[in-house]
């Protein structure tokens, strides 16, 4: 991964219509981009074709990019993932069966190339989320990681979704105050 | 606004994706309207995002690239021809305009009348009023504008010594980028380049010289947005950000 300071060049030089720098841009995202889709997606044939448009929102797009309000990935891996739930959403067809594959992320696993303020704003993140209980803390993480609604989030923690509801507005208030947003 | 924990949660929720259809158009609508709660989704967004580190790397397929850049090339000869077409489109809809003065807002007149004096009785203005020699060429003047009350570049020809001068009102151009400004007449299959305008904030030009006098006199004048020094391609590539056609400037002289 490029240093975020690169990013925001090649994302400012993309606004400006710069293939070379687009490519650039590509080599350095594409497998962080394409691993937040298919996590979200589950199938290769839907993540193929979702970082087509992913990648062709951010060409779109970039000018909007604004480096003061955000970090240039996760700018980009918002536009990949709020993609992804959007069409995970329109389809019934995807299973939900592969919890293993779901689960098998440690919290240690940190991009190592991710710079340190980046490391330090994840560690706040996870110290947050950390003071939650752990069921709940799983709740947030499959819905922001794996997409997951409430009405598989209840299913999967075999509660009612009125319950799911309550924790999570509970819990992001909780870690609200703990982040001091 | 002060945001209470119902909105709060909803911004929260919206970054998380776990909201109803409802709900989310309801936090969309919010995000449109009220700027704290669009900051506080901003901030949700960056600090959630954070979890995306968690997610480990995987390669897209080998042939997405090219798949991609097919895509974006074909976006791109779309927002080609929609700029080009809107130069054409211009030039048809305003050969229907009859009296280009009455569609000038007061504003513009006013601006007129000091361009009608600058031509005439440059005296008669104070000094930043007073155009910088070369003396501007009289006679006809275009308000280039895209809000009739709001003119952006105020153009004057002299059709027989084919000069135009060019006053902006507007700011120059962001870093990058030129104004460039274009005739376009129906004689012409395209708009042809008079050059950049608007990096002084006065300019004299013989790029006239080229053009017939009635081409010159019928024509509409449109500024487009460029890269610095106009474009590349001697083909307008940005959109058309103001234009306007000449009127006389000595309604009292016979033509």
């Amino acid at each position: 991964m490029q240093s975020a300071a690169r990013l925001v060049l090649l994302l400012n030089a993309t606004a400006q219509r710069d293939e070379a720098a687009f490519r650039e841009l590509y080599d350095a995202t594409r497998a962080k981009l394409f691993g937040v889709v298919l996590r979200i997606l589950r199938r290769q044939d839907l993540a193929d074709d979702v970082i087509q448009d992913v990648y062709v929102r951010i060409w779109a797009s970039a000018a909007q990019f604004d480096p003061v309000r955000a970090s240039p990935i996760t700018w980009m891996a918002t536009i990949a993932r709020n993609r992804a739930i959007d069409v995970i959403r329109r389809r019934k067809d995807v299973e939900l069966d592969d919890e293993a594959a779901a689960e098998n992320i440690a919290a240690e696993l940190v991009d190592p190339l991710a710079g340190r303020e980046r490391r330090e704003d994840l560690q706040r993140l996870l110290d947050c989320l950390g003071q939650l209980e752990p069921e709940r803390r799983a709740l947030i993480r499959a819905a922001y990681l794996d997409g997951l609604s409430r009405e598989q989030l209840a299913a999967r923690a075999s509660v009612p979704v009125n319950t799911v509801k309550t924790w999570l507005r509970r819990s992001l208030l909780q870690v609200r105050e703990c982040l001091g947003l | 606004m002060i945001l209470n924990d119902d909105q709060i949660a909803l911004a929260a929720e919206y970054v998380l994706g776990t909201l109803d259809l409802v709900e989310r158009q309801e936090a969309e609508r919010l995000i449109a309207s009220d700027p704290d709660f669009a900051d506080l989704v901003q901030r949700w967004t960056q600090r959630l995002g954070e979890l995306n580190a968690l997610v480990p790397g995987v390669e897209p397929p080998a042939t997405t690239w090219a798949a991609i850049r097919a895509r974006i090339a074909m976006l791109g000869a779309d927002e080609a021809a929609k700029s080009g077409g809107q130069v054409i489109r211009l030039s048809r809809r305003l050969r229907l305009w009859q009296g280009a003065s009455a569609a000038l807002g007061a504003v513009a007149a006013a601006l007129i009348l000091v361009i009608a004096t600058q031509a005439l009785r440059p005296d008669l203005l104070p000094g930043a009023l007073r155009p910088p020699a070369p003396a501007m060429p009289g006679q006809f003047v275009a308000v280039l504008q895209r809000d009739p009350a709001a003119p952006a570049f105020i153009m004057s020809v002299d059709i027989e010594k084919r000069m135009f001068a060019v006053r902006r009102v507007v700011p120059e151009p962001e870093p990058g980028k030129s104004y460039e400004l274009w005739l376009v007449s129906d004689r012409f299959d395209r708009p042809r380049s008079l050059g950049v305008i608007g990096d002084d904030p006065y300019m004299v030009s013989e790029r006239l010289a080229a053009f017939d006098p009635r081409i010159i006199n019928n024509a509409t004048y449109a500024v487009t947005i460029e890269p610095q020094g106009g474009s590349p391609t001697g083909a307008a590539t940005g959109p058309v950000v103001y234009s306007g056609r000449l009127i006389d400037a000595q309604p009292d002289r016979t033509r």
